[in-house]
């Protein structure tokens, strides 16, 4: 897997203290930092480039106009930006009228799948991604921050708002969920 | 370890594996023109929300509208305007305050920006005379951006190689708006002039990282054949 480059650090504090003063230059560091990570995360989700671009150009836009209302008090600046990304996508699926939260359960399942027969290795990256669309939308967000992201549980829990139990058992759901779809779709 | 946690170690590692989609360089330069226009403004408006400087911007907005109106509308006017010298004088006190080598650049990008868009205005009125001592004007900008880069060469490495960055992206942008300029005019001296600008315009770069430039003294046809010569830092 191709870097990311460089992760959500300690770092971001002097630069957003410069960026409040006006500095462009700081905002430039910060635009360089977050916004590869910032599109391809709502690629993921999307999976449409013009619209990942717009959502991640909206995304940093709001994120360094709007310092004011970050207050650097437990949250980080990077779980921060992961936010307003987040709310953006959910905006824009609103927008786009399509339904966000489908209870994995409520789709169609094929119960007689045997997963152990499911092989990973040939299935192609767009299946992934495509497979991965059809959860739910936490079960999404705890995939990509983790291993789209290459986030620690402990970053996705302070981006999702959760504790680090929880996002791992939540990734355990959310993997079983995928393996189920894959599953499906290689029977169909 | 169960077959299912294998499994679905399996297929997590499958998922880490999946090479991350990244942006296409233009959209990344797209998006930081409008992430900075949107800090530009932004802090614009903070600016204004200070008491103090609300005060001070509430004095110097009626010493423009004693001075009258004609400072405000030369901010707009174009070459073949009679208000147009104005403007420069507007623009080279604007020089004068800049201060930091961050707000040197971003002064000289700005006129560059607006170089371009008066001489695709001149070009539109087919006034092509006006057009290339505006397209001069750009080059001149650029160089001058250049300068303000090569200053910071030796004393801080890393805010030249930022500003060098800044450059660039301007240049690029600039760059593609002059192909598309090109591609739009059929007049042969306007096409000549266009060239002109975009071969200057990449030489501005290799000046900013002091490297030799192939034309260090601008467009070849003296100092300086900027409609508003600016003040050097």
């Amino acid at each position: 897997m191709q870097p990311l480059g460089k992760a959500a650090s300690d770092d971001d504090r002097p630069l957003i203290e410069r960026v409040r003063r006006g500095d462009q230059d700081a905002a430039r560091i910060l635009y360089e930092r977050y916004f590869d990570r910032i599109y391809n995360y709502v690629y993921a989700r999307l999976g449409r480039a013009e619209d990942a671009e717009d959502l991640a150009i909206d995304t940093m836009t709001r994120s360094l106009t709007r310092l004011d209302l970050f207050q650097d008090q437990g949250v980080a600046f990077s779980s921060w930006v992961y936010r307003i990304a987040h709310n953006a996508t959910i905006d824009h699926y609103r927008r786009q009228g399509k339904a966000i939260l489908v209870p994995l359960e409520s789709a169609t399942m094929p119960v007689s799948a045997d997963p152990s027969e499911l092989a990973v290795d040939q299935l192609s990256n767009e299946d992934l991604r495509e497979a991965l669309r059809t959860l739910t939308d936490e079960q999404q967000q705890v995939l990509i921050l983790r291993f789209f992201q290459d986030l620690t549980a402990a970053q996705a829990a302070r981006i999702m708002g959760k504790s680090v139990g929880a996002v791992q058992a939540l990734q355990h759901r959310a993997l079983g969920s995928l393996e189920r779809v894959l599953q499906g779709r290689t029977n169909n | 370890m169960t077959p299912e946690v294998e499994r679905l170690e399996r297929l997590a590692e499958r998922l880490r594996s999946i090479d991350p989609v990244m942006p296409s360089p233009g959209a990344k330069i797209r998006g930081w023109n409008l992430v900075l226009a949107a800090v530009e403004q932004s802090a614009t408006v903070r600016s204004r929300t200070h008491p103090v400087r609300r005060l001070v911007l509430a004095a110097v907005a009626a010493a423009v509208l004693l001075v009258g109106g004609a400072v405000a509308a030369s901010a707009d006017s174009l070459p073949d305007s009679a208000l147009y010298p104005l403007k420069g004088v507007v623009e080279n006190v604007r020089g004068a305050l800049a201060f930091s080598p961050s707000d040197k650049l971003g002064y000289h990008l700005d006129l560059a920006r607006t170089r371009l868009t008066e001489a695709e205005a001149m070009i539109t009125r087919h006034r092509i005379d006006l057009a290339d001592v505006a397209l001069s004007s750009l080059d001149d900008q650029l160089n001058d951006a250049a300068l303000v880069v090569q200053s910071e060469l030796q004393s801080d490495p890393a805010l030249a190689a930022s500003l060098e960055d800044r450059l660039a992206q301007a240049i690029a942008t600039h760059d593609q708006q002059l192909a598309g300029l090109q591609g739009e005019v059929t007049n042969p001296a306007a096409i000549a002039a266009i060239m002109q600008a975009r071969d200057r315009a990449a030489q501005a770069l290799q000046t900013s990282n002091g490297k030799p430039s192939a034309s260090p003294a601008g467009n070849g046809k003296g100092p300086s054949a900027s409609p508003h010569p600016t003040p050097k830092h």
